[in-house]
C-alpha cells in the first residue's frame, strides 16, 4: 500500500512539475547584439550594460510625460566593438549607419555622425531603465533613448541588434 | 488613273503577305504548342510590375534570381500533388486562389490526416517579406517551402522522393534543363522555382490601391472606415481610432512585424517564444497582411475567429492582459482608462467597409497565377510519367 502511495505521489509531482518545466522554456535572458561593420562583434547582456559609463536623459514618452531614463550612451558601445567612431569617422566610413532592430521586427537607423560627440552634443543611450526601475517587459529590458527628438519613433523598444552597416 | 489602281494591287499583294505571314506565324505557334513544349516556355529574366508606392525593399536571393522559365517551373511546382507523399497535395491544396492562397479552414490537413499546428497564411506581395511563418522562422521562401514539403503532417515525402518522382517523369528534367541548365533535379532547385513563382503573386489592384491612384472614390463609410484605420485614439483630444497602421500601414498593408495582440493571457502557442526561449516572445507571432482579408477567414494563427467581425470585436473589447502584451495594445483606448479600444457599433462597420476595399479581385483571377492543370494534363497524356 505504501508503495502504491509512493507511485501516486511521485505521479502528482511530476503533473506538477511540468508546468514549471514548460515555463523554462522562456527564462533565457535577453541580450543586444552587437554586429556588423565591427572589430569585435559583441553580445551584451543587462549585467554586461552595467560596466559602461551611466548616461541619463529626461524626455517625453508617447503619454507626454517627463521619463528620466538611464543607460549607455550608444557610441561608448559602439567604440567597445570597434566601429569607425570619433577619429575614424571620416571619409567613406560617413557612408556608414547603426541599423537598430527590436524583437517584434521594428527597425530604425541612425547615421553615424548621429551617435558621434565630435558631431553633436545630443545624448543617444541603450537605456534599461526608466525612473528608476527596468522597463516594462513590452519596452525592454533595452530601449533606445534618443535625447531631444520630437516623435519617439526613433525610441525603440525590446532592442535584440545593433548592426554597423555600409550604405550601398 | 492607273496609278491608284497600281497602288491598290501593291496594298492587296502586302496584306496577302501580311495575313500568310500571320497565319504562318499561328501554324508555328500551334506546332511549336503541340510538338515540344520546351520551346513554348517563356525564357530570359522576369520583369516585375508593381506600384512606386510599394517601394524597392524587396527580397530577392543573389543566388535565385528570378526568370521567367523558373516562375513557370515554379508555377508547375507549386501545383504538383506528386510532391506529397499519397500524391494528392500540392502547395495549392492550402493555398487557394480563390482564397488569396488560404484554405478556408482553421487548420488544414496534411498527407496523415493530421491537422497542421497553425493557420494556412495567406500568399500575396512575399517579394517584399523577409521573414516567413507565424513565428518568421525561415528568413526566405526558398527555405520556408522546404518545411511544409516535408512536414509529415503535411506534404509528409522527404526531398529525395521528391527528386525522385519528378526525375522519372518525362517533363520535368526537360523542364529543369531550361530553367538551370542541366536536367539534374535537386530539392535546392525545386524549392527555388517554387520561390521564384511565389514572388511573382503581387497584389496591387485593390479598390485601396486604386483610391491611392486616385482612380477609386471610396464611399462615405469606406473613408471613415479609412480614417479610423490609421488613426490612434485619443480620448483627452477627442480623437476616436483604432491604430489599425500601427502595424498594417502602409499602401502594402504589411510591415513586417511580430506581436503578441492579446489572444490570451496564458497562450496555449507559444509562438516566438518557442524558438527564442524569451518571455518577452510569449504569443508573439506574425502580423500578417491585411491584402484580401476579406477572403482568407478564418483569422488568427489558429484561426479562432471565422469573421472579420470577431476580429473586430476582439480588438474592440477583448484585448487579454499579460506581461507579454505588445505595448502599443495597453491602454489603447477611446475611452479614457480603458484597456482595449472600445469602438462604436458604427465604427465597426466603417473599419469593415475599408477592410473590404483590400479585396484584390485582379489578383484571385490572375490566370498568371492559377493551377496550369490544363496545360499540365496535356504534357501528361503526351508524356505519361506515373
Amino acid at each position: 500500500m505504501k508503495k502504491l502511495y509512493f507511485i501516486l505521489a511521485l505521479s502528482l509531482s511530476c503533473f506538477m512539475i511540468s508546468p514549471s518545466a514548460n515555463a523554462q522554456t522562456t527564462d533565457k535572458t535577453a541580450v543586444v547584439k552587437v554586429t556588423g561593420e565591427v572589430a569585435n562583434p559583441l553580445s551584451i547582456t543587462e549585467a554586461d550594460l552595467q560596466q559602461y559609463k551611466q548616461t541619463i536623459v529626461i524626455r517625453k514618452d508617447r503619454d507626454g510625460k517627463d521619463h528620466t531614463y538611464s543607460g549607455v550612451i550608444l557610441s561608448d558601445i559602439l567604440t567597445k566593438a570597434g566601429a569607425t567612431m570619433g577619429n575614424d569617422l571620416k571619409g567613406e566610413n560617413l557612408t556608414k549607419y547603426l541599423l537598430v532592430e527590436a524583437s517584434d521586427g521594428y527597425q530604425v537607423v541612425f547615421a553615424l555622425p548621429e551617435l558621434d560627440k565630435a558631431y553633436t552634443d545630443r545624448a543617444i543611450i541603450l537605456a534599461d531603465t526608466i525612473d528608476g526601475k527596468p522597463l516594462a517587459p513590452a519596452d525592454g529590458p533595452f530601449r533606445v533613448i534618443v535625447q531631444d527628438e520630437k516623435r519617439p519613433a526613433r525610441c525603440i523598444k525590446q532592442v535584440t541588434t545593433l548592426k554597423i552597416v555600409f550604405a550601398k | 488613273m492607273k496609278y491608284p489602281h497600281k497602288k491598290q494591287s501593291n496594298y492587296s499583294k502586302r496584306s496577302l503577305r501580311v495575313i500568310s505571314g500571320i497565319f504562318a506565324l499561328l501554324f508555328a505557334i500551334v506546332a511549336l504548342a503541340f510538338t515540344n513544349h520546351k520551346d513554348s516556355i517563356p525564357t530570359g529574366d522576369y520583369q516585375f510590375t508593381y506600384p512606386a508606392n510599394f517601394g524597392n525593399r524587396i527580397n530577392i536571393p543573389a543566388d535565385n534570381p528570378t526568370t521567367q522559365q523558373g516562375v513557370y517551373l515554379g508555377r508547375l511546382l507549386f501545383y504538383e500533388t506528386r510532391l506529397s507523399a499519397n500524391n494528392k497535395l500540392s502547395c495549392g491544396s492550402c493555398h487557394q486562389q480563390a482564397k488569396a492562397f488560404t484554405d478556408g479552414l482553421a487548420l488544414s490537413k496534411g498527407v496523415d490526416d493530421s491537422l497542421s499546428t497553425r493557420n494556412s497564411m495567406s500568399l500575396a506581395n512575399l517579394l517584399w517579406a523577409r521573414k516567413f511563418f507565424w513565428d518568421g522562422r525561415a528568413t526566405s521562401l526558398e527555405n520556408q517551402a522546404t518545411f511544409p514539403l516535408t512536414n509529415p503532417h503535411e506534404m509528409g515525402q522527404t526531398i529525395q522522393a521528391s527528386v525522385n518522382k519528378l526525375s522519372q517523369s518525362n517533363m520535368y528534367p526537360g523542364l529543369f534543363k531550361v530553367v538551370y541548365g542541366d536536367s539534374s533535379i535537386t530539392g535546392l532547385r525545386i524549392v527555388k522555382a517554387i520561390a521564384q513563382f511565389e514572388r511573382t503573386l503581387i497584389s496591387a489592384n485593390s479598390r485601396y490601391d486604386q483610391y491611392l491612384k486616385n482612380s477609386y472614390t471610396p464611399t462615405p463609410d469606406e473613408l471613415k472606415g479609412m480614417e479610423l484605420f490609421n488613426r490612434g485614439p485619443d480620448p483627452e483630444k477627442n480623437i476616436r481610432g483604432a491604430n489599425c497602421a500601427h502595424c498594417h500601414g502602409g499602401p502594402k498593408t504589411y510591415m513586417e512585424l511580430f506581436h503578441n495582440n492579446g489572444l490570451d493571457s496564458l497562450p496555449a502557442d507559444q509562438g516566438i517564444a518557442a524558438i527564442t526561449g524569451l518571455a518577452g516572445d510569449k504569443g508573439r507571432f506574425k502580423v500578417p497582411t491585411l491584402r484580401n482579408i476579406a477572403l482568407t477567414a478564418p483569422y488568427m494563427h489558429d484561426g479562432r475567429f471565422k469573421t472579420l467581425d470577431e476580429v473586430i470585436d476582439h480588438y474592440s473589447e477583448h484585448i487579454k492582459q499579460s506581461a507579454s502584451l505588445s505595448s502599443f495594445l495597453q491602454h489603447e483606448s477611446n475611452e479614457p482608462g480603458g484597456t482595449s479600444l472600445k469602438l462604436l457599433p458604427k465604427e465597426k462597420k466603417q473599419l469593415l467597409a475599408f477592410l473590404n476595399m483590400l479585396t484584390d479581385s485582379a489578383f484571385i483571377n490572375n490566370p498568371r497565377f492559377s493551377d496550369p492543370k490544363l496545360v499540365s494534363s496535356l504534357h501528361q497524356n503526351k508524356t505519361p510519367t506515373q
